[in-house]
């Protein structure tokens, strides 16, 4: 574990440090084999957010809301740094299709396929 | 050309400064002059015309300087009516108002660009009466090129870019973000990115629209959010998208529009704009997160308020301003400027919005910020008050119901906060106008001059 949060960079888990136990640890180690770490980081946080966002389920309360904003902000800066347009692309593709599915009451495609499509876009 | 205009105006005394200021702007707007000048000549041999500062002691000291130099008292030949021949019945002695005037001047002529008249942060045209009261008209005329101002073919471009962008959305996000965008909104954000787009070699109308679109669409995409977490009823005079659909879709469509905008950005393919709007949405989310704390330790202090204010407010005005000049190849010292102009401007919008919380004629529900317990800065300085600060904070540490909030509020008017902060606000303002000198601003100037003043105006 230790290992993995070595390779991130301190200031692109500012804030969101709470959550690296509470399952976007995992999410990242789901990501990362094969991609670089901040694609990764980027992915595990898209995920995280529409988790504690609640995005199709009950609604968060408001801090969980605030939480899940900055991961995808976070998200967005991560891809930015990249410097790779269709990643950033895809990736923003992936979370309006989510949220436009939950906000139409209709089943969400499983965000995981999604962000490993967008992944695979972008190789 | 056009020609054949009077200004009329009825004056109410001897001697008085008239700003016409808003009356010869009102002329060049319906005019639609964009370019140019416009022309005031008096009709009369006691009525004068000068630029200077609308300030009233500033006034009443030259009028007293008029008096001193040319006393309405002292002895004009003008006056001798047994010299005089043809006088008319009703002459008035009034050697004094014909000799002021030669320290004034009988016309002026005013520069307009982009529909608007070039001023200083301190100028105001004013009528002077030399011989008042009277009935007195001003003849107007105004050259250069006439048709919409650009500033509204601008924000024409930006609504259209706006309404074809949801356009393709799906219902269920499309009809509550377009009741939010429909309903209003200054679309101060999108109308600097515009603005800022102008000063690069690369200026592409439509690629600014569409970035100027998508920073409108994060804007309104956190404040679909905002209102869910402040539990807000109305907005721009209209239900919440958390209270009308519920707080699940308002957090749907918030994310959606987030999303949507970074891909808007992202398609432009220019990786310092997609750099700048990241790391200002980041920067909003975080000073939010540190905002909802803060209320926690209400009402916070000046320090914790500039950290809010700059993430929550400023940072996407500045980057507005940052990412139109990157997206038009704008040179670093313009971008950098124009960034720190933003900068500026934000953190003072943001404390003419706090001071709306005290206003009747606002609009917006009076008492909101001190309800939800918001760090604002006229109840920071109100706790500073040696008179009434210890109540206000005593009154902030319990319950706030209508009595409290109301109590709240009228200590906040005697403590002389909300003064204290429009003078902050007016300061912030005069520096992100100081940003704008020394650079070449391509007639741009003027323009973002006006949206600084109005953006604090609106309030003071």
């Amino acid at each position: 574990m230790r290992e993995q949060v070595a390779e991130i960079r301190e200031a692109d888990l500012a804030h969101l440090e709470s959550l690296w136990e509470a399952g976007l640890g995992q999410a990242y180690d789901f990501y990362r084999p094969g991609v670089e770490p901040r694609v990764a980081l980027a992915a595990a946080l898209v995920e995280t957010a529409v988790g504690l966002q609640g995005l199709g389920g009950p609604a968060a309360a408001a801090g969980e809301l605030l939480i899940g904003d900055l991961c995808l902000a976070r998200a967005s800066r991560l891809l930015a740094d990249t410097g790779s347009q269709p990643l950033q692309v895809a990736f923003a593709r992936a979370v309006e299709r989510v949220s436009a599915e939950a906000s139409g009451d209709r089943p969400l495609t499983p965000v995981r396929d999604l962000l490993g499509a967008a992944i695979g876009i972008a190789r | 050309m056009i020609g054949g205009r009077r200004l009329e105006l009825s004056t109410r005394r001897g001697t008085e400064f008239i700003d016409i200021t808003a009356r010869l702007q009102a002329e060049v707007t319906a005019a639609g002059l964009s370019q140019g000048r416009v022309h005031v000549q008096s009709l009369h041999t006691t009525l004068g015309i000068t630029v200077n500062e609308n300030e009233p002691l500033l006034i009443g000291d030259l009028e007293r300087m008029l008096e001193r130099l040319v006393p309405r008292h002292g002895v004009y030949c003008h006056d001798d009516f047994a010299r005089r021949v043809n006088i008319p019945a009703d002459e008035p002695a009034n050697g004094h108002a014909h000799a002021r005037l030669l320290l004034l001047q009988p016309a002026h002529t005013a520069l307009v660009e982009d529909g608007r008249l070039v001023l200083g942060q301190w100028q105001s045209i004013f009528a002077v009466e030399l011989d008042g009261p009277r009935e007195r008209r001003f003849a107007i005329q105004l050259e250069g090129e006439f048709g919409r101002p650009d500033r509204e073919r601008d924000r024409d471009l930006v609504e259209l870019e706006l309404a074809r962008q949801l356009l393709v959305d799906p219902e269920s996000v499309q009809v509550p973000m377009r009741r939010l965008v429909e309903a209003g909104g200054k679309r101060l954000r999108p109308l600097l990115t515009v603005l800022a787009s102008r000063l690069g070699p690369h200026h592409d109308p439509l690629r600014a629209a569409a970035l100027a679109a998508a920073v409108e669409l994060i804007h309104d995409a956190s404040l679909v959010h905002d209102d869910y977490v402040d539990e807000a009823a109305t907005r721009r005079g209209r239900a919440t998208v958390s209270a009308s659909e519920g707080p699940g879709r308002a957090i749907a469509v918030g994310d959606y529009y987030f999303a949507k905008a970074t891909r808007i950005i992202a398609e432009l393919g220019n990786p310092r704009v997609t750099s700048t709007i990241a790391e200002a949405m980041e920067a909003i989310c975080i000073s939010q997160i540190d905002d909802v704390n803060l209320r926690g330790y209400f009402p916070g202090d000046h320090d914790a308020y500039l950290r809010v204010v700059r993430g929550k407010t400023a940072a996407l005005i500045s980057a507005s301003c940052l990412a139109g000049a990157q997206l038009a190849g704008a040179g670093s010292e313009v971008a950098g400027r124009l960034c720190r102009y933003g900068d500026l401007l934000g953190i003072a919008f943001q404390m003419a919005d706090d001071l709306l919380d005290y206003s009747e004629h606002s609009g917006k529900p009076v008492g909101t910020d001190i309800r939800q317990r918001v760090v604002s800065l006229p109840l920071i300085y109100a706790t500073e008050d040696g008179r009434v600060g210890g109540r206000v904070r005593e009154l902030l540490g319990g319950p706030l119901d209508d009595p409290e909030v109301r109590e709240v509020q009228a200590l906040v008017h005697s403590s002389g906060a909300l003064a204290r902060v429009g003078e902050e606000a007016r300061g912030l303002v005069a520096a992100a106008v100081r940003e704008l000198d020394e650079i070449e601003l391509n007639g741009v100037r003027p323009l973002l001059v006006d949206i600084a003043r109005s953006a604090v105006d609106r309030v003071t």
